[in-house]
């Protein structure tokens, strides 16, 4: 009941306007059948994801963006970011930053560590709004089919990070610059500012995050979110398929090299951001 | 894909009493690349549904036991000059346990291959198994490939290590055995009779399912199974091949098709409530068996059977299929 697509479309009827409702219906995605994909993505519930996101986007945390162009308009791509924030805010701005710039609309489906899907309601939520498990079979299968990943390759240290550390990019993981090469899959690197002040934590303990089925628990020092302004930056993509043939996914220097140039790419679009800012609220 | 050449062939289809085995060999009566069938049945032939043709013999054999097995092959098989065998039989029943269950499941297949590998005339054995042989978990893909984890769990139900050691029993002898060995892992085939416990939780007004999940499943109809079963007969491929249905779907969507009420429960209480289901009313749904495909989604790639078999689903649900079981169908051995 609660994951019904009427209930979903109800909102959207009643909270989405006219044209945002014409452009999710104009989404391209796999049916594979029954109006879902084969993952569990579903219209209806990106429109709903529309409908729940749209106040804090545009009122709350009053994303500003620059280097949409960037964004591959159709065919696999890789859309990497840096991650912080405790709490996957800066996801869920990005996944609607990418729906609202693009033309046809695009879906940014968000690649989840292990944990999320075995998260009850939320994890089927996400899923109906794109979200993938974390598994190389589930990111192939999404590449060969065209759609674009996005990917945060910090993973969950990225997010968790002490306010000592925030806007220093923890070691990228390599999958991504991996899955980029072998499906020939151009990367976007993004940089993300704004959400490292969102949430400071006063610390983070492992083991109340394992009574929460969580690889990590932080302990927030403010009750809420704060209403900081996130700022995105799309960077120019990195040409991965012009530079290396598939079978340089199996060249571990090639790998690292990629991951390498991703990972500065971000440094720099968050340094930049960091610069252009006048303020966390600002 | 490369198919036979023209000569008709010869073929004897086990578990012709349920429902796939039997549509199967409607469909073979209608095939004209198709010469004699043998339509083996665990019940008397005399109730055989289709009616006798000069192209059909039909014979009563328990396949759990090794002599009916070898007198069925060196016997009728071979007087017909039988070149592919099509096995299609399993115990139904998620219930039934112990060696005689396991006979019929696995030993059957054993004795089979043997035997057909030492066969004069049969060259090509097609086993049907089952997507409950893979291990779905949230850190598996969705889309299930066939190099994808099998269930392995040393807790798992004799229903499911039983069609996992059929399985494995036949693919280790791929390459290995003159024989052409096709192990066909099919999606759920929503039907009665085929042991679906989808179809058997499905029977009850009210299905729970545990309380923030909706996972995607992958379903398959009776029509689709005989395709891809008749796409391998004509083939001259052989390995393993997963089977999926044109229907993917969200559980709760499978549920409100079927024109149930979907509840959601606390996960623990499920797989008490549905035993105490079983044992009150003698349904055959066990919760701690298909727990897993409650919570993550698990849906077959047929990519390979679609390249190299040239299997594509095509043939959706017609929801809801209310047709109940009147016999013992469905329950056991045939």
């Amino acid at each position: 009941m609660a994951f019904s697509p009427a209930i979903a479309d109800a909102f959207a009827a009643l909270f989405l306007d006219a044209s945002s409702q014409s452009r999710i219906a104009d989404l391209h995605f796999q049916d594979a059948g029954h109006g879902f994909d084969a993952f569990g993505m579903h219209p209806s519930f990106v429109a709903l994801g529309e409908v729940v996101l749209a106040p804090l986007y545009d009122k709350y945390f009053r994303v500003r963006s620059w280097g949409h162009e960037n964004i591959p308009s159709q065919g696999p791509a890789v859309l990497a970011a840096n991650h912080s924030g405790n709490i996957p805010i800066d996801g869920m701005m990005l996944w609607l930053d990418v729906l609202r710039h693009t033309q046809p609309p695009r879906v940014a489906r968000p690649i989840a560590d292990h944990f999320v899907p075995s998260l009850p309601y939320l994890g089927t939520f996400f899923a109906r709004g794109g979200m993938v498990g974390g598994s190389r079979g589930n990111a192939r299968t999404l590449l060969n089919s065209g759609e674009m990943l996005m990917i945060f390759p910090e993973g969950v240290p990225g997010i968790v990070k002490p306010w000592s550390k925030r806007y220093q990019l923890q070691k990228f993981r390599e999958g991504h610059a991996e899955l980029a090469i072998r499906h020939q899959a151009p990367i976007v690197p993004i940089g993300v500012v704004g959400g490292e002040e969102q949430l400071p934590a006063l610390f983070s303990s492992r083991r109340i995050g394992k009574l929460f089925g969580l690889p990590i628990m932080p302990v927030p020092a403010v009750p809420i979110p704060l209403p900081v302004r996130y700022h995105l930056y799309y960077g120019e993509p990195i040409p991965v398929q012009e530079e290396f043939k598939p079978e340089h996914a199996d060249d571990p220097q090639a790998v690292k090299e990629v991951a390498a140039r991703v990972q500065e790419a971000v440094q720099r679009l968050v340094h930049q951001g960091l610069s252009e800012r006048t303020g966390i609220f600002e | 894909m490369s198919t036979k050449p023209s000569k008709k062939s010869c073929v004897l289809v086990t578990g012709a009493g349920a429902p796939i085995g039997e549509a199967l060999v409607r469909s073979l009566l209608d095939d004209s690349r198709i010469g004699h069938i043998v339509a083996v049945t665990g019940y008397h032939q005399d109730t055989f549904p289709i009616a006798p043709s000069k192209r059909l013999t039909v014979q009563s054999v328990d396949i759990g036991r090794n002599r009916h097995l070898h007198q069925l092959l060196f016997d009728t098989a071979k007087t017909l000059g039988v070149d592919t065998v099509i096995h299609t039989a399993m115990h139904l029943s998620a219930t039934d346990e112990g060696q005689r269950v396991h006979a019929y499941n696995v030993d059957s297949v054993r004795n089979l291959m043997a035997h057909c590998e030492r066969h004069p005339t049969i060259r090509r054995l097609i086993v049907r198994s089952a997507s409950a042989v893979y291990q779905v978990q949230r850190d598996l893909p969705v889309l299930i490939g066939e190099e994808h984890p099998l269930n392995m769990a040393g807790n798992a139900p004799q229903w499911v290590r039983d069609r996992i050691e059929a399985d494995v029993s036949a693919c280790v002898r791929m390459g290995m055995s003159p024989l052409q060995i096709v192990v066909l892992r099919m999606a759920e085939v929503l039907a009665p009779g085929t042991g679906s416990q989808l179809f058997d939780y499905l029977e009850s007004p009210v299905c729970f399912q545990p309380a923030g999940f909706d996972p995607m499943i992958n379903l398959m109809t009776i029509d689709d199974a005989v395709e891809a079963l008749s796409s391998a007969i004509h083939s001259v491929e052989q390995g393993v091949f997963n089977i999926p249905g044109a229907d993917t779907l969200p559980l709760s969507t499978a549920i409100k098709r079927w024109g149930r009420i979907g509840l959601p429960a606390i996960d623990s209480v499920l797989t008490p409530l549905y035993r105490i289901r079983r044992r009150l009313t003698g349904h055959d749904f066990r919760y701690g068996m298909n727990r897993r495909w409650f919570i993550y989604s698990g849906v077959l790639d047929g990519q390979r059977a679609h390249e190299v078999l040239g299997y594509v689903p095509a043939k959706p649900i017609d929801w809801p299929v209310r047709k109940r079981v009147t016999s013992d169908i469905g329950r056991g051995s045939l």
